[in-house]
């Protein structure tokens, strides 16, 4: 990429520099996490991280991030004791009011005793969980630089659990209606308390803005219901199979949509500072189509990997000494869980953040020149209670 | 101006070896203070990376050769080289805020042949932060399995209501015969003599003695010599111990023991303290599915790993039923005299109990006072036989 251009008022994203390195990065530090019993997926996913942003460009200046695998380690032996002394109360709290649970449940009210149980778990991780969310976006943010300053996020996690709370029982009490009010609040809380440089983000649109991108996930539950209706009213299963099938394929359809046009329309609606704004036009199809091909390309070439190294093991080694082949046997499929992952991010991942990148604008760029530094946010945790509960995939 | 190849390089290495490029080449400056994009130029000078603002214009300054760091992405030789330099600074790492890019050419070919510059500048006490942190956590898992979890565990088991008990008795039991059926649901015997004899067995060891809990035996079909408590008074027979035993006494005498583990709610205790570590590990480990969890539990209460505490608290509990019920504690000597002599054979009932010579003679050393059959001979052949074909 040409980084001498001048920056002119629109500066438009871009992704890669031409060869892609994500299939070999994944593999080494999959092979280190591995060896090194998963305490190198820390330094693993920072890797990972900074090829990801430094390959993504706006005017031809990259993205940076500078987070560091001992700080992510750190935080994780700090989140996991918390975790501990928190998950081991609420383990030992459940037990004791939860042993008809693992019963068959024999009357009324065991039955509700049992929903109750499974109901209090999930609340009692739950609100970790957000927290965990929160910190996790507001770590990546504090660790990503652009032009040399540096964005960050406010410390408002607190806020963000109990009302990430409400909105989710909101949505599960209107039976999904409400999906767009959380999502479109909580982007915005998240928005509205981010910041780059000395300049703040501020989300805008409205929440019912988000009922276009829902428009396909509306169709698929149309789909459904008329179609197991006709089969209930005419008697005739292959109405509720042929209707129950494309309805099902098209609420996953309307799931894809949904993710991709919300995020789409939240980020043409983000304002920074008074007059930066973004354009973004991710096409749907396109990404399910990278979904499909990636997807389709991963399992086969894992099968076909897969089943020549059995083959070989087995054919070589087992004959031989059995106990042996099987450690190898055991080696070779975490190794081969490991090639299955790299080759995600290679044919399904990367595509897709490439594609969401290349079909975005910043406007107004100019008058990023204005924009002054931030201070250091130490990031206390590091995103170690997202690492300690184990979510947030691969980058 | 251009200069002279240096005589003399900061750096030693292969750089000394290569020509150093004079040219001026243009590059991309920020500041670190705000986001302006500055054009400059850059020129290799003997000591320092010469950076003169060109656009908008500004005063020349240098960077030190040896403190220039590159970032990490900069290994491709075709892409663009950005560069920092290192400072003390309060940042996550030690570089300083600015930062200057140059498009591939003969300045980013030689700088990328320093060795200074993927320095990683370890801040001072980094090292003893980690062992700090990595020690921290260390002795709080610590406190949190061996002091506070058993104290959580023996509150919970003091309060749990008895038919709550029973009830994760039995679940505790189903655990036990899949891990010793290693997969497959061990049999219970239950051959109507041998049921009759046991329950002979039960009444003489509970009847008048007061116990808490309704006393539940039952016999697996397994060939280990152990028997073993689960919480709510239910205590597991299996067939290995009454195929080792030679008298009914012996078995009473290992009962009775059992039941002073019941008694003291050890095994419940046990339970509890084995969920919540088992709930640690997979959380440590990342093993968020709880499947280890279960089999783990069953695992540590086969093992039995009670307190030697509650083991001599057991014996002393053994040693006065067995007296008050006229049994007598020769049974329970014997028995251990005889799986001493076996030696490592059967691991399983004695690896966590105390030493059995010592156990023996305590047991001897008991005054007997007046000591009845625990059960008649026939009735003895017949629990032997409870799981049919003889044993």
């Amino acid at each position: 990429m040409n980084s001498q251009t001048t920056s002119t008022s629109v500066g438009q994203a871009l992704y890669g520099t031409g060869t892609s390195k994500i299939l070999s990065l994944a593999m080494v530090t999959g092979f280190l996490s591995l060896i090194t019993l998963g305490i190198y997926r820390f330094w693993g996913k920072t890797r990972i991280r900074k090829y990801f942003w430094g390959n993504t460009r706006i005017a031809g200046d990259s993205f940076e991030y500078t987070g560091t695998g001992m700080e992510k380690f750190l935080g994780f032996l700090v989140a996991v004791v918390v975790l501990a002394v928190y998950l081991a109360a609420v383990q030992l709290i459940l037990f004791q009011f939860g042993l008809a649970f693992v019963f068959q449940p024999r009357t009324q009210a065991e039955v509700i005793m049992q929903l109750a149980v499974i109901y209090l778990s999930f609340f009692a991780v739950l609100p970790l969980l957000l927290f965990a969310q929160y910190r996790s976006r507001r770590y990546k943010l504090a660790r990503t630089r652009f032009r040399g300053i540096r964005f960050g996020m406010l410390g408002a996690a607190g806020g963000y659990v109990w009302r990430a709370i409400l909105y989710l029982v909101l949505t599960i009490l209107s039976l999904g209606l409400l999906w767009p009010l959380m999502t479109f609040r909580l982007e915005k809380y998240m928005t509205d308390r981010s910041w780059y440089g000395d300049t703040k983000f501020t989300q805008g649109g409205r929440w019912t803005g988000l009922y276009g991108a829902m428009k396909h996930l509306i169709i698929g539950v149309v789909i459904l219901a008329v179609g197991v209706g006709l089969g209930v009213v005419m008697q005739s299963p292959a109405w509720a199979i042929i209707g129950g099938t494309l309805g099902y394929i098209w609420i996953i359809v309307g799931f894809v949509s949904y993710r991709v046009q919300s995020f789409a329309y939240l980020t043409n609606h983000k304002t920074l500072g008074t007059d930066i704004r973004f354009q973004t036009a991710p096409s749907t199809s396109t990404v399910i189509g990278k979904v499909i091909l990636g997807g389709i390309l991963v399992s086969v070439i894992t099968a076909v990997v897969g089943g020549i190294g059995a083959g070989i093991v087995y054919a070589v080694i087992v004959g031989v000494a059995p106990q042996l082949g099987a450690v190898i046997g055991i080696l070779l499929y975490l190794g081969l869980l490991i090639f299955a992952a790299a080759l995600s991010l290679h044919f399904i991942t990367e595509p897709i953040i490439a594609h969401v990148i290349t079909e975005t604008r910043v406007l107004n760029m100019d008058a990023m020149a204005a924009i002054r530094q931030r201070v250091t946010d130490k990031g206390a945790d590091a995103e170690g209670f997202a690492d300690a509960l184990d979510f947030g995939g691969a980058i | 101006m251009p200069k002279a190849l240096p005589m003399r390089s900061i750096s030693a290495g292969p750089s000394d070896m290569q020509s150093r490029p004079a040219a001026p080449e243009p590059a991309i400056y920020f500041d670190g203070e705000t986001a302006l994009r500055r054009q400059v130029q850059v020129m290799l000078h003997s000591e320092h990376l010469g950076i003169t603002p060109v656009d908008p214009p500004g005063k020349p300054f240098h960077w030190p050769l040896t403190r220039i760091r590159a970032l990490a992405a900069g290994h491709d030789r075709h892409a663009d080289l950005t560069l920092t330099f290192h400072a003390d600074t309060d940042d996550e790492s030690p570089r300083d805020p600015a930062r200057l890019t140059i498009a591939s050419g003969p300045i980013t070919d030689w700088l990328r042949n320093q060795p200074s510059l993927t320095r990683r500048d370890v801040r001072r006490g980094t090292w003893g932060k980690v062992a700090l942190y990595l020690g921290g956590a260390a002795t709080a898992i610590a406190v949190l399995v061996f002091v506070l979890l058993p104290r959580i565990a023996d509150e919970m088991a003091r309060r749990m209501p008895i038919e709550r008990e029973i009830a994760f008795g039995q679940l505790v039991i189903a655990q036990m015969e899949r891990v010793l059926g290693d997969g497959a649901v061990l049999p219970t015997c239950n051959d109507p003599a041998g049921l009759a004899a046991l329950d002979v067995m039960r009444s003489r060891l509970t009847t008048g003695q007061g116990l808490r809990y309704d006393l539940t035996l039952r016999v697996l079909d397994a060939d280990m010599v152990n028997a073993f408590a689960a919480p709510g008074g239910q205590v597991v027979i299996l067939r290995g111990l009454l195929d080792e035993a030679t008298s009914a006494a012996e078995v009473a005498g290992v009962l009775a023991h059992e039941i002073g583990h019941v008694e003291a709610r050890d095994p419940t205790r046990l339970a509890f303290r084995a969920v919540g570590s088992a709930g640690l590990l997979s959380l440590v480990l990342g093993d968020a599915t709880g499947g280890t969890l279960i089999a783990l539990v069953g695992d540590q209460m086969l093992s039995a790993a009670y307190t030697r505490d509650a083991e001599s608290a057991a014996d002393a509990f053994a040693h006065r039923l067995l007296t008050t019920t006229g049994i007598g504690t020769e049974g329970l000597a014997t028995f251990f005299d005889r799986i001493d002599g076996k030696g490592l054979d059967l691991p399983e009932y004695l690896s966590t109990h105390p030493t059995t010579t010592g156990r023996a003679n305590a047991a001897r050393a008991v005054d007997q006072g007046e000591v009845t059959p625990v059960m008649t001979d026939r009735e003895w052949q017949a629990l032997k036989a409870i799981c049919g074909e003889g044993g």
